[in-house]
């Protein structure tokens, strides 16, 4: 190769790269109101990480959420890798969703008001990557995955850029929220400052496509002082609400509906990723128990009218900020992106269904069962 | 409505976007003249004016596994064991079982986890470059459909591609079934392709922004979001990406061409 033509294409390469490693000016650590902001510059590098895709404490499958066992505050070392993987969503409907650890949603991270987190995710899109088989580098995510594969997840590849956005976060998009190329990785901090319950999705656009494709899930943050309510919890889980635009494809697959998911008309609106997980396999509680809901509507377009039939909602924290209170609801109305903890007396032995009470959502999935065993106490 | 630029008899059967198997034409590897002429770019700084491209040779298909390896005996700086670490990521060329040996796995298919470096220097060594972003944007417009109808499915099947390449089921180079006006195949349906300049500086501007789609569908319609989705996938790559369903064919300036033919 001539050497002149060589060093033209590496000026042209280092002028791309050059594009793509923007430094961002960043603001130094501060308080306010008691809470912290201001986080050091996103780190974006490669690696030949290929252990398990999520590694951290507090960390876990759907509807489970991981007790906190600590006093105070705490730094989280979390890992969530972007892996492709082929899951069932319904009876036969199976597609290539693009994932945040592997399920849709992906996991759910428990931290407490102020807790910061140190963040690492690899964009892991182009290799084949397995979730069932737990290492005990791994987290309790994937124990209970190893445990527990309803959604039948496969190995899948589809190199796409990607990126994480967390709600829980409150940082500078264009540093933190940067989209990375597969085989990269990226790494970032972040303060927990509100409490409440916050999704996180891929901000990639199409942000639409992305999020539809199964990149979301949530993030629960625990006010520090806990909710004011003078009672003990018996049982707590989180349910997520979702959508799916799919159609079936030339082949056994299903694939993304651009029409469907533009015209916010879902073929598939489901709790915690799935038709019918949450009635095959039911939250329990006892007739008597105090239930807690963290309830996140992670759209990516539709609303929710959250009911739980046979149940009032005694007590209701929007977004789960413990000033938020609201008593006695029969439907929470949420909006995309939106959440509520619910906090609800099991009234007596038998089944309660979760049900989106806008119908036509309802009748395409989003419904699930609380079971309830004979009063204990 | 006014979806493509050209609408003219179907020369793509729809139904076989993503099966059958083409037989390999004998023209594999050759370059047709695309014309100069003008196409409605999905990038905003356009303004409804429609980008000119002056004429070009284009490879009909995309350089092959055994094209790639052919290269490789000419150039061992670009053999993996080689290469440079600042030319292309730890995935380079990862799909091949023993780069050394004459005996290629799917010589026929595509060559991908190949960096935009490794691409530009390929295309170069054999008196080619890489199409600009324009040009292959213009070539890829340049599809007859018989209505405006068929125009849109073929865009909603894009769509659907762009969610679930099949990666591990890449066909030979012409199988996709698709192919533009001239003769071009496979540009959509069976790989992502490197361009010269992948990621335009508006790039920077846009930044991979939640509106950036909004911005890039003036047209409105299906074809413009994949078209979308194919500049926003390009601005996230670097030069080194390597990864398994992007690959490359080369451009040629036409004086070139002229100049080779006058020369035999
Ligand atoms: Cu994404």
């Amino acid at each position: 190769m001539k050497p002149l033509t060589l060093t033209y294409t590496i000026l042209i390469g280092l002028l791309l790269s050059g594009i793509a490693n923007m430094s961002y000016a960043q603001t130094d650590e501060y308080k306010m109101d008691g809470m912290t902001f201001g986080m050091p510059e996103a780190e974006v590098f490669t690696e030949d990480y290929d252990g398990p895709p999520v590694v951290g404490d507090h960390l876990s499958m759907l509807p489970n959420l991981e007790p906190l066992d600590y006093e105070g505050n705490k730094t989280h070392d979390v890992r969530i890798d972007i892996i492709a993987q082929e899951i069932e969503v319904a009876d036969g409907v199976k597609y290539e969703a693009w994932t945040f650890g592997g399920t849709v949603p992906g996991p759910v991270l428990h931290v407490k008001e102020g807790d910061r987190i140190t963040f690492t995710m690899k964009n892991r899109s182009d290799e084949e990557v397995t979730i069932t088989q737990p290492t005990k580098e791994g987290s309790p995510f994937m124990q209970q995955v190893a445990q527990n594969n309803f959604m039948k997840a496969k190995e899948a590849t589809m190199p796409m850029p990607h990126s994480m956005d967390f709600h829980a976060g409150t940082v500078a998009k264009n540093d933190k929220w940067r989209t990375i190329a597969p085989g990269e990785s990226i790494k970032f901090d972040w303060v927990a400052n509100y409490p409440g319950s916050y999704i996180y999705h891929c901000g990639t656009p199409s942000v639409l496509m992305h999020t539809a494709m199964g990149q979301h899930g949530v993030v629960v943050v625990s006010p520090k002082d806990g909710y004011d309510t003078g009672y003990e919890i018996d049982k707590e889980y989180v349910v997520v609400q979702s959508e799916y635009y799919l159609k079936k494809g030339s082949g056994e697959l299903f694939q993304y509906d651009y029409e469907a998911a533009q015209n916010r008309n879902p073929s598939h609106v489901v709790f915690n990723g799935h038709q019918t997980i949450l009635h095959d396999q039911p939250l329990k509680a006892n007739a008597g128990d105090r239930v807690r809901l963290h309830f996140s509507n992670n759209g990516p377009s539709g609303t929710s009218s959250f009911h739980v039939i046979g149940a009032i909602f005694d007590r209701v924290w929007l977004e789960g900020h413990p000033f938020n209170e609201m008593r006695g609801m029969q439907t929470v109305l949420l909006g995309a992106s939106s959440s509520a903890t619910i906090d609800l007396i099991v009234p007596e032995e038998g089944k309660y269904i979760l049900i989106d009470h806008e119908f036509a959502d309802a009748e395409k999935g989003a419904t699930g069962t609380l079971k309830a065993g004979p009063r204990k106490k | 409505m006014n979806i493509l630029t050209n609408i003219a008899p179907v020369k793509i059967m729809l139904a076989t976007l993503a099966a059958g198997i083409v037989l390999l034409p004998a023209m594999a590897g050759a370059q047709v003249l695309v014309p100069s002429g003008s196409f409605h770019s999905v990038m905003p700084e356009v303004k409804g004016e429609p980008v000119k491209v002056d004429s070009f040779y284009l490879d009909t298909t995309a350089v092959t596994n055994k094209k790639y390896n052919e290269f490789l005996q000419d150039h061992e700086d670009w053999q993996p064991q080689n290469i440079p670490s600042i030319f292309a990521h730890k995935g380079y060329l990862k799909s091949w079982k023993n780069a050394n040996s004459d005996d290629i796995v799917n010589p026929d298919h595509p060559v991908t986890n190949v960096s935009w470096y490794a691409a530009n220097t390929y295309c170069q060594s054999i008196g080619g470059r890489l199409p600009t972003l324009n040009e292959w944007e213009y070539s890829a417009q340049l599809m007859d459909f018989d209505s405006p109808s068929d125009a849109q499915e073929f865009a909603s099947r894009l769509m659907s591609w762009y969610s679930t390449v099949d990666n591990e089921n890449i066909g030979a180079v012409g199988s996709s079934g698709i192919e533009n006006s001239h003769g071009i195949k496979d540009q959509f349906g069976l790989i992502m392709e490197w361009v010269e300049d992948f990621k335009p500086v508006i790039a920077n501007d846009l930044s991979l922004d939640c509106g950036t789609v909004g911005r890039m569908q003036q047209l409105g319609n299906a074809y413009s979001y994949a078209a979308s989705i194919r500049y926003i996938t390009r601005m996230s790559f670097t030069p080194k990406s390597t990864n398994s369903t992007v690959g490359f064919r080369c451009a040629y300036d036409v004086e070139k061409i002229t100049e080779k033919e006058a020369s035999l």
